[in-house]
């Protein structure tokens, strides 16, 4: 049996998920050398632990080259094309709360909702010769939201990698589509989410590639995730 | 023609070269950003998209009617012009290949709208009834035109009008934008000193104080969304807000697009309705009749078009008479068309040009005579 883990490489995600782990049962025993990516759990023969970024595990659960990994459920659903038929998030975490949204300038007075944008979106190209720009590193999630969910068509996703609440005041973007947990960044920048502006509540999930599997390694990856649930805390 | 393309490709060419359809040669590999501004982000996970040596977005062309109009304004043709396209479009699709045939023409400048727009549905008619001979064709009409006569009949604000006018062809987006006139959202929670100037609608003072406030949070007054634009936008909802859309207008609105007709008797039904719910609405009335008169004129058998008040396409570009058809035997539309005088003010031309065409689905066509085979 072999059942591979992924947990973030560093930060408080780290920190924390290692933290629960150890409390559900799983303690990592983590490698004696620093620069190992490697580690195991004591008592538990057959799991094993990769450190990798956040952001790599959601894309090896999609290339299922890992079995779990635990990552922020915005990084599902952006990085992996119809997650839902690739991954199942096994367990939510109950921490790494953060919730991807839509926020314009502070001054922007009479945007409030969703269907105001849309009405500044329309009359954008005609008044200033180019679409409204929205910034973001979350483009599919972005999309989704906005084309299907709100039959906004008209507008330009501008790609960004970081600092993503600079983009207006840069001149770079309008709007932004951004991940917020206290919504201080957004403030200090003079943005504003949108009433109906949340795209998505997410945390940290397990989160398991699905496929055909021995049942003692399903077993073992049911009561993981039933120890490691954070909903019920 | 090599034998890449449909068997039937030399019919269509000849059927352009009887039209008056000059055959256009479009460059496969296209400047992405046109379509993408055009039709939206939700293009581009289906187009090919690739980078030029200098960071260019490029991409294979997903279609033939951006690029025939930005070619038509870039070399500076004189109009009316007629172009005919056959070739190789690439677009990912949930069925059938990614990579297909589509032919069309696309008719540029033509002053007669009505004229142009029934020449357009008779091109279209006879490509099909020349390739597809025998086959039964089912024509569907709209006028997005006729829509917004009577959204400005009903007197609806300007605000409205335009949004129900942007969500017209989409009966979900449609359904959703009257919801909201019929139920506007609460005021909104303004900062005291703004709240205070619009209410007394002061436009001028409004935008001096947005300047202020965007000029001490370090937004460029230029950049983007000017101060004036906030606060007449401001002043223009604050007017809004006690203003709901009456239950009598919703009913007016709710049979309008529940009006579907055989195209012989679209022109009565429509003055019917007017009459009935009392709106003055003539010379939409007057424009679709005339149209109708002109597909006559072409010979286009008006037995099997039938009219449908809520057929429209979500596109900001897309104007008034637009059309798709069908042939027996499949579910699929064999052809999209309709008028677009908004695009190629849009695509950058210094002066309007008023623009119809219409597109075919040649691997569809194919299937279809490969069924009757």
């Amino acid at each position: 049996m072999s059942v591979t883990l992924a947990l973030p490489s560093k930060g408080r995600l780290k920190d924390k998920t290692i933290e629960r782990l150890q409390g559900a049962g799983y303690p990592v025993r983590l490698p004696e050398n620093d620069r190992s990516y490697r580690a195991a759990v004591d008592g538990i023969d057959g799991l094993e632990i990769a450190f990798l970024s956040a952001s790599e595990i959601a894309r090896e659960l999609d290339r299922g080259t890992i079995d779990l990994g635990v990552t922020g459920e915005d990084l599902v659903r952006e990085t992996i094309p119809d997650w839902e038929r690739k991954v199942e998030i096994a367990a939510r975490l109950g921490f790494g709360r953060a919730n991807v949204v839509v926020a314009v300038p502070d001054v922007w007075f009479d945007v409030f909702t969703m269907a105001d944008l849309d009405d500044v979106a329309a009359e954008f190209r005609q008044r200033h010769g180019r679409r409204l720009r929205i910034a973001t590193k979350y483009g599919r999630l972005t999309q989704q939201f906005f084309s299907r969910k709100h039959g906004i068509q008209v507008y330009r996703i501008v790609e960004s990698l970081g600092a993503t609440e600079g983009a207006p005041a840069a001149g770079s973007a309008d709007v932004i589509v951004d991940i917020t947990s206290t919504g201080s960044t957004l403030k200090a920048n003079h943005l504003r989410v949108l009433d109906d502006g949340v795209i998505l509540r997410s945390q940290a999930c397990l989160v398991m590639a699905k496929r055909e599997r021995p049942d003692e390694e399903a077993k073992l990856i049911e009561d993981m995730a039933a120890a490691l649930d954070g909903t019920s805390a | 023609m090599t034998t890449r393309y449909p068997a039937f490709a030399n019919e269509i060419l000849d059927l352009f070269a009887e039209r008056e359809a000059a055959l256009t040669d479009i460059a496969i590999i296209q400047p992405a950003d046109p379509f993408l501004d055009m039709a939206g982000e939700d293009l581009r996970r289906r187009i090919f998209l690739t980078e030029s040596e200098t960071g260019k977005s490029l991409c294979l062309r997903p279609e033939f009617t951006i690029p025939v109009c930005r070619d038509h304004i870039e070399t500076r043709a004189t109009t009316p012009r007629r172009y005919g396209y056959l070739g190789e479009v690439f677009r990912q699709r949930r069925e059938g290949g990614a990579e297909f045939f589509q032919a069309g023409i696309e008719d540029l400048g033509a002053g007669d709208r009505a004229g142009a727009d029934a020449r357009s549905l008779a091109d279209a008619h006879a490509l099909l009834a020349r390739v597809l001979p025998g086959r039964g064709l089912r024509v569907t009409l709209g006028d997005q035109a006729v829509f917004e006569a009577v959204l400005a009949a009903l007197g609806l604000p300007r605000g409205w009008q335009e949004r129900l006018a942007r969500a017209f062809g989409s009966s979900e987006m449609l359904d959703a934008a009257i919801a909201e006139c019929a139920s506007p959202p609460a005021a909104a929670r303004l900062p005291r000193e703004i709240a205070s100037l619009v209410a007394r609608g002061d436009e001028a003072a409004l935008s001096d104080r947005i300047q202020q406030d965007m000029e001490a949070a370090g937004l460029s007054a230029t950049a983007g969304r000017e101060p004036c634009e906030i606060a007449r936008r401001l002043i223009e909802k604050a007017e809004l807000r006690s203003v709901r859309l009456a239950d009598s207008a919703l009913d007016v609105l709710k049979s309008f697009l529940a009006i579907r007709a055989p195209l012989a008797e679209a022109g009565e039904r429509l003055a019917a309705f007017a009459g009935e719910a009392g709106l003055f609405i003539d010379e939409a009335v007057e424009n679709f009749n005339e149209r109708i008169s002109r597909i006559v004129e072409q010979d286009v058998p008006l037995s099997g078009i039938s009219y449908s008040a809520h057929f429209g396409r979500p596109l900001d570009y897309y104007t008034g008479f637009i059309f798709e058809i069908g042939a027996e035997g499949m579910d699929q539309t064999l052809v999209g068309g309709g008028r677009y005088d908004r695009l190629l003010t849009l695509l950058g031309a210094e002066k309007p040009i008023p623009g119809v065409g219409f597109s075919v689905w040649l691997d569809r066509v194919s299937a279809l005579k490969e069924q009757a085979e």
